[in-house]
């Protein structure tokens, strides 16, 4: 009895030495639960670590550069130049061979910005552009406060106000029609901070102010600083911004001496650069520019993949995308930019139709890089002379300033007409010069003629693909992006009256 | 002595007595359900105390004279008497009994529990259910068997998992998925990685009462999976066999043939030149048959006759001196029509006295209903529990499965995905390349038939699609995924005190999947880069360790247990991928050989939980019965100041059979009344790290590293709740023929982990915020009654019904559109919200759709007119995809050696929304195929139709409005079993236990009131995309024991 006693109460004691070891070790994972559920992100960073120093405000303006060319949702938004595509889609002068993959064509035929939706054309330029604007906001409100040089902060801070500028600019004319004569119509929320309360719609006047009063600041910070990358916006491209600004708000005196200041000392590039000039960021005329390379190319959905008729992207693949045969017959023989286009009996490139655009072309056809243009000297050439030929007096800079950058693609080019003749000369090569650059759609909303779409061979209106609008008065509502009803509904600023005819 | 030699000389006398008038019997008693062997069962000669009772082979010897009836008894048993005549075997088979509440034992939350015992509400699907089904995830077999759960029945690709959702709807934005729990430790490993046949039981738990112990992740119910153990006795060798074919049980839709194609397309073009370039109605019918086969028209001339001639440019109709110069199938292209699943499960179980173990290994190879796409596994399982010593118990159960599967892209509308492909590729376009007289073209390289990839330089270039061909492409493509999955669970069990126990468990799991996405150097999307290859690792490891101590003791009439403890959760992934392009030689996806790198990143993601929990039972008498538990738990997916959650839940029975006044009922053998309410919690959102201000990495510049920003802080960012109050009722009336319980629910989720939109012009699309309340009340219903229980013939009929209404109680702003769903307080989550169709007009031929009369407030006025403008059109709810009631219905019969069952499965109610049969009805794009409903368009004025005109490009004709919105009703022929045991006296000679053979048929018929094609099933939201199909099985198996 009493051994047994014994044994049961040895027992026992191991048992209670053995729970009380676990019970041990319970409280020690307990003891240590503080860093137990605290985790961090790998792929995401907090917001204040961003903003310590100037070096990690770099890191969030670099990323807003990059999202000006990274793919959104889907194969037809790649930032800005898709909304640059639209623009040329919308206007006079570029056909869309077939419907192809589909991407593009709504727009083309004018059917996509009546719709709200989120995923939209109008969705999602919205969203594009303020996203934009919201990251300058972060940057610019948290600037001031990072560990850096001053030289550093306006660096960072400059780009931050050019990058909100343009923006706006963009959302403006999306969304309203063009300045002049519309100035106290509703522009579009405008954000100087970053929030979550919507703004109301404003003026277009009030959108204007600001863009102006943020490029100017821009200029200012940006003056006697070194750019690190050509996709940073610099001092000339701050006043190239402003220049293509006040050419839309038609004050010419500013369109014109920023166009100067923008463009500087860059000479147009030569007739033989001219074809390839137009995917490499190393060009000479490019006053800026973003640099896709291989690893960050959006493939299928970027920029070449509409453009570049001969690469194996959507253009290639059925959407070809071709000028007018009546823009293509006003390039006289000889000019190097005629060579931008199949011509009619050509047979370079069997698969490819003529009138087919072959100024866009990826440097590489194995690889999906190519950089995308934003600005280049050539444009600023124009925004002068045309500025020029309207101020009363100086139609002879007009005259020169032409003449100088079309000689280079055209060497017979000797323009010497005035008056009307001149301005509508400046205009006919602004859509030969920037053919396919993005200026379609603010030129026919800002010029007032409406859309004027010729049909007939190798015009719009093709057998086979067709857009429904041909013709529409100036001013017309179909020009104007719908605002995305989940603003709408979020938005306590706006309510269904605020949404565009 | 003398009394011994006494002794001997009666027993001698005896039994030449009985030798005189008996005959030895011999014979072995095997069980109805799967002729196992019974050991242990009484075998008596009636009337008499004589008897004996069968040995561990379930053998038993015993003389009896001719006219004896021998009576087989067996605790669980039906009790079977035979007479035994002139035979001299006799192999009864037992049919188990109707179990009552008692002896019925359930998975709960760390640990077991009577069913008797149970407050809380559950249903549970056995391995004899799910033997029947030839699934390989389990979460496939669950639809219909259980009450109280909805889920899909896509096909999904080769290898992966229906989704389930337990009572209702229970979340917006955070997870609305269950809780998976392998034998008794939290689970988020591959579930299609568990063998279906190495599982002995699937509990579904569904309100508080049986939930709350896993309080921080059960607010969306728990599914329990347990995995067999062996059983005393010999070992047990189970072998089960399975081989079948699968094919679609959606069949593709209605599409137009060549000559209607041609025709419509033609008077697609005829209307356009005629309504949108002004032509007039001839000139237009002549461009339009001028340019049928042209560049950028149809290009292809499928007839024998020039393209221009193909269609009459006055009558529209096709030339009679036409015939097809091929006729060639994309669906039969891309798909296998019988595609070959094999399963082969063998296990090997036993108990001595002290350990139990069970070990298995099991392969399946399904080949996929499309073409190139296969799922292979192999898994392997060893579950062993031992007595270690008189106070501790230990064990642990270990599975690895490596698994390859082979997909496609099955969603979406890349044309790389064989559903949207087929289904969108025009009736003329071949699969082949063909000659101007219609011959195959060979292809030098393969020597076979060359293949017509839609480029300029074959047969031109093809408007859908063109430079792809999906039969060759998806052949030289790599599209796979190598899953590796290995569970390991471990506990030891202490007693001690008499009354106390202490475990403590740890499970890990790790889970790591290579896969690989290659698209081939020479056709297709890649064809410009020479190829381009992903290679992606993702590896989770997974740790759930914990420990809990519990008491139970009975004083008297009072019966009282109680836990309490502790767990730690813990979960790492790591992500790595890389893309390379330009590959040299074709034949490899490998980096290695490829020129030009594209991208590569890696990260990692971690989650930790941290609980405390304890839980009280208490009964009088068996007979009253009250329960509650408390659990908290704190969350890394939370700030410092809201992580910690806790979560409880009351709950009572009242076994009211047990009481006097019932007793004496006959009729009545069990019922019991349930109530719980408790609080559950949900923290499963899609991110890792909700709370704080976030900048997205990656964002890099060409080399400048850049980030953008990604989310706001939430640092209020707090728990989801879910109260749920839950009414039950248990009862088996009848001498246990009828057996069942209803259930009334009210659950309801509060303070939603919701993605509340914000302005977009504010830069970011939405916040997370703990705002709106979503309630779900439902019924459930579950129902057996046992027809006809006799020895040679059963019938039983299992019923079970789902109901339930799900609504917003509050919202964060007064309307949320997400997609074609509108949330408003008020209504449920998958209202359709969208334009109404309310015919064509006839003078046009163009839609029309309802529309709202503003009154001059701008207001609507509460009238409504009609509008041929889409854009102006009002948008409407217009019912919801959530069913009226959904259920399944068993008949199982058995018949001496054969058994039959069928399954059943429905729901009444419910819209679906088939965007697929919308993109077949377009108004004329060039190379898309048509449904045949097209046929019906409007051509004439006058004419009285539901399909508008066709014409290329018109907008919006085809938009999304009701006129595609289904009822989607449908009943299904879910499972159909035949099996047949081979008698023991013959299986018993080749050396087996058992032996049977069995057909299966799963997902036999679905019958539903869409177009055919619609896939009513595909989706919780009514919404379709182009995806793998309902696929059906047809299979023969073969289970033997050893």
């Amino acid at each position: 009895m009493l051994i047994y006693n014994r044994i049961n109460c040895y027992k026992m004691k191991n048992i209670l030495k053995n729970i009380s070891l676990v019970l041990i070790g319970v409280a020690t994972f307990s003891s240590c639960k503080k860093e137990y559920l605290e985790t961090t992100p790998t792929e995401q960073i907090a917001q204040e670590t961003v903003f310590t120093t100037t070096g990690g405000a770099l890191v969030a303006l670099n990323g807003t550069y990059r999202q000006m060319y990274t793919s959104l949702t889907d194969h037809g938004n790649f930032g800005q130049k898709s909304a640059e595509i639209v623009s040329d889609l919308m206007g006079n002068d570029m056909v869309v061979h077939a419907q192809g993959y589909g991407w593009f064509n709504a727009e083309y035929q004018y059917t996509a910005i009546a719709t709200a939706t989120l995923n939209s054309r109008s969705g999602r330029t919205w969203f594009y552009y303020y996203r934009t604007i919201n990251n300058a906001n972060i940057i610019l409100q948290n600037i001031d406060a990072a560990t850096g040089t001053t030289e550093e902060k306006e660096y960072i801070k400059g780009q931050a106000l050019a990058l909100r500028a343009y923006s706006y600019f963009y959302l403006v004319n999306f969304f309203q029609q063009t300045y002049k004569g519309n100035e106290n119509k509703p522009g579009v929320p405008v954000y100087l901070a970053p929030t979550s309360e919507g703004n109301p719609r404003g003026t277009v006047q009030q959108v204007y102010t600001q863009i102006v009063a943020d490029l100017k600041q821009a200029e200012t910070l940006l003056t006697g600083k070194t750019r690190i990358h050509k996709s940073h916006v610099n001092v000339n491209t701050a006043q190239g911004i402003l220049a293509r600004v006040a050419l839309q708000m038609e004050d010419w005196p500013t369109a014109r001496d920023y166009a100067r200041k923008s463009r500087g000392s860059i000479a147009p590039m030569t007739a033989a650069t001219y074809n390839a000039g137009f995917s490499i960021l190393s060009n000479t005329e490019w006053i800026w520019g973003l640099e896709v390379n291989v690893e960050q190319s959006t493939i299928f959905a970027s920029y070449f993949s509409h453009m570049d008729n001969t690469a194996g992207g959507y253009g290639g693949l059925g959407s070809y995308k071709k000028i007018t045969k009546e823009l293509y017959d006003l390039i006289p023989v000889g000019d190097a930019r005629k060579e931008a286009f199949k011509a009619p009996g050509s047979t370079v490139l069997p698969s490819v139709p003529i009138y087919s655009i072959l100024k866009f072309r990826k440097p590489t056809a194995a690889t999906w890089n190519g950089d995308y243009l934003l600005m280049r000297a050539g444009e600023m050439f124009l925004i002068e002379a045309e500025a020029s030929a309207r101020i009363a007096g100086d139609e002879a800079n007009a005259l020169t300033v032409l003449n100088t950058l079309v000689k280079t693609r055209y060497p017979a080019y000797n323009f010497t007409g005035t008056g009307t003749a001149l301005l509508n000369e400046i205009l006919l090569q602004r859509r030969i010069e920037l053919y396919g650059e993005g200026f379609s759609y603010n030129d026919i909303k800002r010029l007032k003629a409406g859309l004027n779409r010729p049909t007939g061979t190798g015009n719009h209106g093709g057998t086979n693909f067709a857009p429904v609008e041909l013709v529409l008065p100036a001013e017309s509502p179909k020009f104007l992006m719908r605002i995305p009803q989940d603003e709408l509904n979020t938005n306590k600023a706006l309510t269904a009256a605020d949404q565009n005819p | 002595m003398k009394k011994l030699l006494q002794s001997l000389f009666v027993m001698m006398l005896f039994a030449i007595t009985a030798l005189a008038q008996e005959r030895t019997i011999t014979g072995t008693v095997v069980s109805s359900d799967d002729r196992l062997p019974i050991p242990g069962v009484s075998v008596k000669i009636k009337n008499t105390t004589r008897g004996t009772i069968t040995d561990s082979n379930g053998k038993y010897t015993i003389s009896a004279s001719s006219s004896a009836t021998l009576v087989f008894s067996s605790i669980s048993y039906q009790t079977v008497e035979v007479a035994v005549g002139n035979k001299t075997t006799i192999s009864p088979s037992l049919s188990a009994d109707s179990k009552s509440l008692d002896e019925v034992v359930i998975q709960v939350p760390y640990g077991t529990v009577k069913k008797s015992a149970f407050t809380g509400a559950e249903s549970t699907v056995s391995s004899a259910d799910l033997a029947k089904t030839q699934m390989t995830s389990v979460t496939r077999a669950l639809e219909g068997r259980v009450s109280g759960i909805v889920a899909t029945n896509g096909g999904g690709q080769p290898g992966t998992n229906a989704e389930v959702r337990v009572r209702g709807i229970g979340s917006v934005n955070a997870s609305s998925d269950p809780l998976y729990v392998l034998d008794g430790a939290v689970y988020n490993g591959s579930i299609v990685s568990i063998s279906t046949d190495d599982i002995e039981s699937v509990t579904v738990l569904k309100d508080a009462a049986a939930t709350a112990l896993y309080g921080s992740r059960a607010a969306n119910g728990v599914i329990m999976i347990q995995t067999k153990t062996g059983k005393k006795g010999d070992a047990i060798v189970r072998a089960n066999l399975r081989t079948g074919f699968m094919n679609r049980a959606i069949p593709q839709y209605d599409q137009v043939n060549q000559k209607d194609y041609y025709e419509l397309m033609w008077e697609a073009t005829r209307n356009r030149l005629q309504y949108t370039s002004g032509q007039t109605p001839a000139l237009a019918g002549q461009n339009a048959s001028a340019t049928l086969t042209g560049p950028n028209v149809l290009v292809y001339n499928a007839y024998n006759v020039p393209g221009a001639q193909l269609v009459d440019p006055v009558t529209g109709k096709l030339n009679p001196n036409a015939s097809l110069l091929w006729d060639d199938n994309w669906n039969t292209a891309l798909f296998n029509t019988d595609a070959l699943r094999q399963d082969y499960n063998v296990s090997v179980s036993g108990a001595s006295d002290k350990t139990d173990y069970y070990f298995s290994g099991s392969y399946v190879n399904e080949e996929g209903i499309t073409k190139f796409t296969e799922y292979d596994r192999f898994t392997t399982r060893l579950n062993i529990n031992t007595q270690i010593k008189p106070w501790l118990k230990g064990g642990t159960s270990l599975d690895a499965a490596i698994a390859y599967q082979r997909n496609n892209v099955a969603s979406g509308t890349a044309t790389t995905n064989p559903f949207y492909y087929s289904t969108m590729m025009g009736p003329i376009y071949p699969v082949y390349e063909r000659t101007a007289t219609g011959a195959f073209v060979i292809d030098p390289t393969t020597g076979g038939n060359k293949l017509d990839w839609g480029n300029p330089n074959q047969m031109g270039a093809r408007p859908y699609a063109p430079n792809s061909n999906l039969l060759g492409s998806l052949d030289l493509d790599d599209r796979s995924n190598r899953p590796v999955n290995i569970n390991n669970n471990t506990y030891l069990e202490a007693s001690f005190l008499n009354d106390f126990k202490f475990r403590t468990s740890i499970a890990t799991t790790y889970y790591d999947a290579s896969s690989t996405v290659f698209q081939n150097s020479l056709f297709g999307d890649a064809q410009n880069v020479a190829g381009r290859s992903t290679k992606r690792d993702n590896r989770q490891l997974t740790y759930t360790f914990n420990q809990v101590l519990s008491y139970g003791k009975k004083f008297g009439d009072h019966n009282v247990s109680a836990l309490a403890g502790h767990e730690n959760f813990k979960f790492k992934l790591n992500f790595l991928e890389a893309t390379r392009t330009g590959f040299p030689f074709p034949g490899t996806s490998e980096l290695t050989s490829a020129a030009v790198a594209e991208g590569s990143t890696s990260y990692q993601r971690d989650h930790a939980i941290e609980s405390y929990f304890s839980r009280v039972d208490y009964d009088y008498k068996s007979r009253y019965y009250i329960s509650g538990s408390l659990r908290t738990d704190g969350s890394s997916r939370f700030s410092k100041n809201t992580r910690w959650g806790t979560f409880y839940s009351v709950s009572g029975a009242w076994r009211a059979s047990e009481e006097n006044f019932l007793k004496s009922v006959s009729w009545i053998n069990d019922l019991k009344l349930r109530v719980s309410y408790g609080e559950l919690g949900n923290e499963n959102l899609d991110t890792y790290y909700a709370y704080q201000a976030l900048y997205g990495l990656g964002w890099n510049n060409v080399g400048f590293p850049g980030a953008i920003v990604s989310t706001l802080a939430t640092p209020e960012l707090t728990w989801e709740t879910n109260q749920t109050t839950n009414i039950g009722v248990d009862f088996s009336l009848f001498n246990n023929r009828l057996q069942g319980s209803v259930e009334l629910y009210d659950k309801v989720s509060d303070n939603l982990l919701f993605d509340v939109p914000l302005p977009i012009s504010t830069g970011i699309s939405y916040v997370k915020r703990n705002i709106g309340t979503l309630s779900n009340k439902g019924i459930d219903v579950t129902l057996g009654y046992t027809a006809i229980k006799k020895s040679e013939f059963d019938w039983r009929i299992d019923l079970n019904l789902t109901h339930f209404k799900n609504r917003f109680k509050e919202l964060s702003q007064p309307e949320i559109i997400s997609g074609n769903k509108k949330y408003v307080v008020g209504g449920g989550i998958y209202d359709f919200f969208m334009r109404e169709f309310v015919g064509v007009d006839p003078t046009t031929g163009l839609g029309m759709w309802k529309q709202d009369v503003l009154g001059t407030n701008g207001l609507p006025t509460g009238q409504t007119t009609t509008t041929t403008n889409f854009t102006a059109a009002t948008q409407y709810t217009v019912g919801t995809a959530i069913p009226d009631l959904s259920g399944g219905i068993t008949n199982s019969f058995r018949y001496g050696n054969f058994d039959l069952s069928f399954l059943f499965t429905f729901q009444l109610g419910g819209k679906f929304y088939d965007s697929n049969y919308a993109g077949l009805m377009h108004v004329g794009s060039y190379g898309t195929a048509w449904h045949t409903d097209i046929l019906n368009r409007w051509t004439t004025p006058g004419q009285i139709t539901d399909v508008p005109r066709v014409q290329n490009a018109v907008a919006n004709q085809s938009g999304a409005s009701t006129r595609f919105l289904f009822d989607a009703d449908y009943l299904n022929l879910k499972n159909v079993t035949l099996g047949y045991s081979i008698p023991q006296s013959f299986s018993g000679k080749i050396g087996l236990k058992s032996a049977k053979i069995f057909a299966n048929l799963d997902n036999g018929y679905i019958w539903h009131k869409g177009r055919k094609g619609m896939n009513p099933q595909g989706s919780f939201n009514g919404n379709t995309d182009y995806v793998y199909p309902t696929f059906r099985t047809f299979s023969l198996g073969l289970n033997v024991n050893l």
